[in-house]
């Protein structure tokens, strides 16, 4: 199993060296330059600034010199502020994001999975329409509705909690309203997809024959289903990850949280090249290595998957 | 024969309400288990003989399945009166059950040595080192090699035929009263289903244990069982000893049924005798005969009214009106 | 053709077909038809927008910014404001009664307000305070209603179109993948893998950043990245089909590869394709939504239900409406969708409950 796990990380490699190259003539084949926006600058003080950058020198060769840097770590300067870095913006904005999102994912996969077992083990009883008439509309409604619901009722009419801000506003009452509303759409598709799989499993024969056996309830939901019944979780845990990156750049916005989300946002719409690349590639470092986790996490909780 | 009586089943009935309508799986049914008797219940697929034993035990889904009516006698009380943690105790401990798809039946995430172990040390009240020594004892028993190494491996890891083999472990663990195999060969491969048959066979000899045999295959019960029940379309249409059914069946169902096991100690025949017709929908079953359309010898009588079971000589009985007269006439 | 047969037992036996069934099951489903039933309102209201008595999406009036829901006409909701607020003036002051000028001031303003005219874009001159907003106003005094429903056109056509088009490029790459097999195969689902392992959603944003921010642009970022699961989907359930029987069949009497592929292969997966295309809609609407909702989708002066949800969130504090009416507008389409998606599949497909 520890040289699947090796040959398994081995391979993020090349989809690491694929993003980046793919974000590198992506941008590079874009209309504009990123600092066609501003005043038409002298000559000499432009090739200066190409100079800087590297802009000055063949394709080739700044991709090259790109991938170098890229793979030592260090992500260039940014094009629009032009005293710092790309690292300083992620070194301070990323932990922000990586906590809300992490909350938020954590969240939803308990309160789904614990929602979707007692749903299934009272299949169309009251708290399993409610539950699950609460599950679709976490599906149906768009984060960018339910964040602000939330704020408006929650911290605008009730003024329980916070408006917006982050930690150094308010402490951890900040989190509560962006951890939830992240992670409401999670908890919806986990909350569905495991009453479905414990419903499934329930009804399989390994159950009647645990059943048959005698084993109280408790010991047949806890030892018998929720291994296999957490399986299919476990596998949407992959596409999760990509939707909370996605849904923390909304409710970084709504609620005027200083993550990578609100970064990457803006420096699109400045053309901030490199700090575009850099948001991008951090992104999918942190998707990839999601994934590898979520495929030895599938292979340790099912043992018929075989490792070659 | 009848002081010895361990389980007795009375005027069964379960039903599942489905989209279609009620389909009555199981409806009237009644039988008894001797001690250390080996049981055949006999029927095409949906008459009724899987759900009936789920029944014994309470296993029915519910919903859709619900059990309406009728008692289910062991060790002196209904099943159907005891509280979920008296049911536990019967179920696993005093009745084991093995299961038609050796392949499903176990849990593919548990460990061979876990599920084995678990059940042992609820019923058994052992240490769990002990638990494993018996579970280990239990794998040598039915033919496992290496028992002590093979334990603590997963199912998908043994095949068809070790795998049912480890299911009669487990049910045999605790040496229940009663062993019910609910179609436990038919998954299998022909050549193995006999090696399972014969091991059935011979440990239910050797621990007395009772067996409810449930299958479709006459070859079975011909092979292994002392009494046979035939069941069609949720009731018992006949009941006899193993030899009594054999060598003269009463119900033309029976008779049919015996009629289309292909032999070879008999001349080639030119084809194969099959009964006509489909087996019925149980749902809204009119009230009548259910077995009048295929049937060869039906009278206006079965197409109105289903016929009681009739005590023929012996321990038989038979539910046709073709036995009618003889009864009245006593 | 539903044939109805008694059987020996005088008991009915049914013979219905595929699509039969799945539309008697779905008829069942009380939610899928609510869904239906939403889905149908909508797209008949979508369609004959030009047609109903509402104002321009795009008519901004002067004066009726921010205008509160409701059935009077706005002349009279702001001759109310200016009483209430003189009112509370003199309130504030310790009066009961509106000085003779105020009164005055109220009186000048009822005069001009139901005498003002004023051109609108259609090129008529009208009453322009005898409009009526029922869902009232924004910012710049459209009528939020017509916004809504022009909107919801825009929203609803980027469904179905992005839908659509992921569903044809899926379909046809995936079916042939499947089909085809050997190298092909490999490289298309390799190129798919590294596709699913970008954050594709970032980069349609940065499509849109760099790319600029039209709705043609919008349907080609969607389509490149949204035809890989169906992609997949289609691939497996034709390498599950292709070497059936009927398949062999067709194949040793003599039938081309794209003919088996579009003739065999595809209409024996319509079940998932059409449940899945379904599902699609819903998030595809989603989608532009965010990006609207992040100032990069559909750009003024159309509106799609993605940019009044963003005006609303910045208007919401003052002008809660602003967020209400489109979100529910929206939210109840998506539900909508989803309940008839959710239908489908277990109508077509009860095997597979709850999969996917």
């Amino acid at each position: 199993m520890s040289k699947y796990i090796l040959r398994r990380a081995l391979g993020l490699i090349p989809t690491m060296f694929i993003i980046v190259t793919i974000c590198f003539f992506f941008i590079r084949v874009a209309p504009g330059g990123p600092f066609s926006s501003e005043k038409k600058l002298p000559p000499q003080i432009l090739q200066n600034i190409q100079k800087k950058y590297n802009m000055d020198k063949p394709l080739m060769i700044q991709y090259v010199k790109y991938l170098t840097d890229v793979a030592r770590g260090d992500l260039g300067p940014s094009y629009k502020y032009k005293d710092y870095d790309v690292n300083f913006f992620i070194k301070e904005s990323l932990p922000k994001s990586m906590l809300l999102g992490a909350l938020a994912l954590l969240l939803a996969v308990i309160l789904g999975i614990g929602t979707g077992m007692i749903s299934s083990l009272r299949q169309n009883s009251f708290w399993d329409y409610l539950s699950m008439s609460v599950a679709v509309i976490g599906i149906s409604v768009p984060l960018f509705v339910i964040a602000p619901v939330f704020m408006y009722i929650f911290a605008m009419k009730l003024q329980w909690l916070p408006v917006a801000g982050w930690l150094d506003d308010g402490g951890v009452k900040m989190l509560i309203l962006p951890v939830v509303s992240l992670s409401a759409p999670y908890f919806a598709t986990v909350a569905r997809l495991s009453r479905a799989s414990f419903l499934e499993s329930l009804r399989s024969d390994y159950i009647r024959t645990a059943k048959a056996k005698g084993l109280k309830t408790s010991v047949i939901m806890f030892k018998h289903v929720l291994k296999g019944a957490s399986l299919p979780v476990v596998s949407y845990l992959g596409p999760a990850f990509s939707g909370i990156i996605t849904g923390s750049i909304v409710i970084e916005q709504i609620f005027r949280i200083p993550g990578l989300g609100r970064h990457f946002v803006q420096s699109a719409f400045n053309r901030d090249y490199t700090m575009i690349m850099g948001t991008v590639i951090v992104y999918s470092l942190i998707l990839v290595i999601m994934n590898f986790l979520v495929d030895v996490l599938y292979g340790y909780l099912d043992p018929r998957i075989s490792y070659k | 024969m009848n002081k010895d009586i361990i389980l007795k089943v009375d005027n069964l009935r379960t039903y599942f309400n489905t989209d279609d309508g009620v389909v009555k799986a199981v409806d009237g049914v009644s039988f008894e288990l001797s001690k250390g008797e080996t049981l055949g219940i006999v029927g095409e697929s949906g008459s009724g003989k899987s759900v009936s034993n789920l029944s014994v035990m309470n296993l029915i889904p519910s919903p859709p399945g619900k059990i309406m009516g009728g008692t289910v006698t062991f060790d002196g009380r209904n099943i159907f009166d005891l509280n979920e943690e008296e049911l536990r105790n019967i179920r696993g401990g005093k009745i084991g059950m093995i299961f038609q798809d050796p392949m499903t039946s176990l849990n593919p995430f548990l460990r061979i040595s876990t599920q084995m172990i678990e059940t042992i040390v609820l019923h058994k009240k052992v240490s769990k080192d002990d638990a494993r020594k018996r579970a280990i004892e239990m794998l040598e028993l039915v033919g496992i090699p290496k028992a002590e190494k093979r334990v603590d491996d997963y199912p998908h890891q043994f095949s068809g035929g070790m795998r049912q083999r480890v299911m009669i472990a487990m049910a045999l663990s605790c040496d229940p009263e009663i062993l019910i195999a609910d179609e436990p060969t038919s998954a299998l491969d022909v050549t193995i289903q006999a090696q399972i048959l014969e091991l059935i066979q011979d440990l239910s000899k050797k621990l007395g244990t009772a067996v409810i045999m449930i299958t479709h295959d006459l070859g079975v019960v011909a092979g292994m069982c002392d009494n046979v029940n035939v069941m069609y379309a949720g009731r018992v249409v006949e009941k006899g000893t193993n030899d009594e059914i054999f060598a003269d069946p009463k119900h033309p169902y029976t008779r049919g049924l015996i009629k289309s096991v292909p032999r070879l100690d008999r001349p080639k025949q030119k084809k194969l005798y099959s009964i006509e017709g489909q087996p019925p929908n149980v749902i809204d079953l009119p009230e009548c005969c259910p077995f009048y359309p295929r049937c060869e010898h039906a009278m206006d009588k079965c197409k109105t009214s289903y016929p009681p079971a009739v005590k023929l000589d012996g321990s038989r009985e038979v539910s046709c009106w073709l036995y009618e007269e003889k009864t009245s006439g006593k | 053709m539903e044939t109805t047969v008694n059987n020996e037992l005088n008991q009915h036996v049914k013979g219905v077909s595929l699509w039969q069934d799945a539309w008697r099951r779905l008829r069942k489903n009380k939610m899928a038809m609510f869904g239906l039933y939403t889905i149908i309102f909508y797209a008949v209201i979508s369609l004959s927008a030009p047609i109903l008595p509402i104002y321009s999406y795009k008519q901004q009036v002067l004066g009726h910014q921010f205008l509160r829901p409701s059935f009077k006409p706005a002349g009279q909701l702001i001759y109310e404001k200016k009483s209430k607020f003189l009112h509370a003036m003199a309130a504030k002051e310790g009066r009961t009664e509106l000085t003779a000028k105020e009164n005055q001031e109220l009186a000048d303003l009822k005069e001009s307000l139901a005498t003002e005219k004023k051109k609108l874009l259609s090129g008529e001159e009208v009453l322009v305070n005898n409009r009526v907003y029922i869902l009232g106003t924004d910012s710049l005094g459209r009528d939020l209603l017509s916004r809504i429903i022009y909107g919801g056109q825009v929203s609803i056509m980027i469904g179905l179109i992005g839908a659509l088009a992921s569903m044809l490029i899926g379909v046809v790459l995936g079916a042939l993948s499947g089909y085809i097999g050997g190298r092909f195969d490999t490289l298309m689902m390799r190129f798919v893998d590294i596709m699913y392992s970008l954050p594709y959603i970032l980069l349609v944003i940065i499509f849109m950043a760099i790319f600029g921010r039209n709705i043609a642009n919008l349907f080609f970022a969607l389509a490149i990245v949204s035809w890989l699961t169906v992609a997949r989907v289609v691939r497996g359930q034709v390498l599950s089909l292709k070497n059936s029987e009927f398949i062999e069949a067709a194949r040793s009497s003599g039938a081309g590869t794209a003919r088996i592929v579009f003739r065999h292969l595809i209409p024996n997966t319509s079940g998932v394709i059409i449940v899945y295309t379904t599902l699609r809609v819903p998030a595809f609407i989603m989608l532009e939504a965010f990006l609207s909702f992040l100032g990069l989708g559909v750009q003024a002066p159309f509106a799609s239900w993605g940019v009044l949800i963003q005006d609303g969130v910045y208007a919401m504090t003052t002008y809660p409406w602003l967020l209400w009416f489109p979100a529910a507008a929206m939210t109840l389409f998506l539900f909508s969708m989803n309940f008839l998606g959710d239908g489908l599949r277990d109508a077509l497909d009860p095997q597979s409950k709850n999969k996917l």
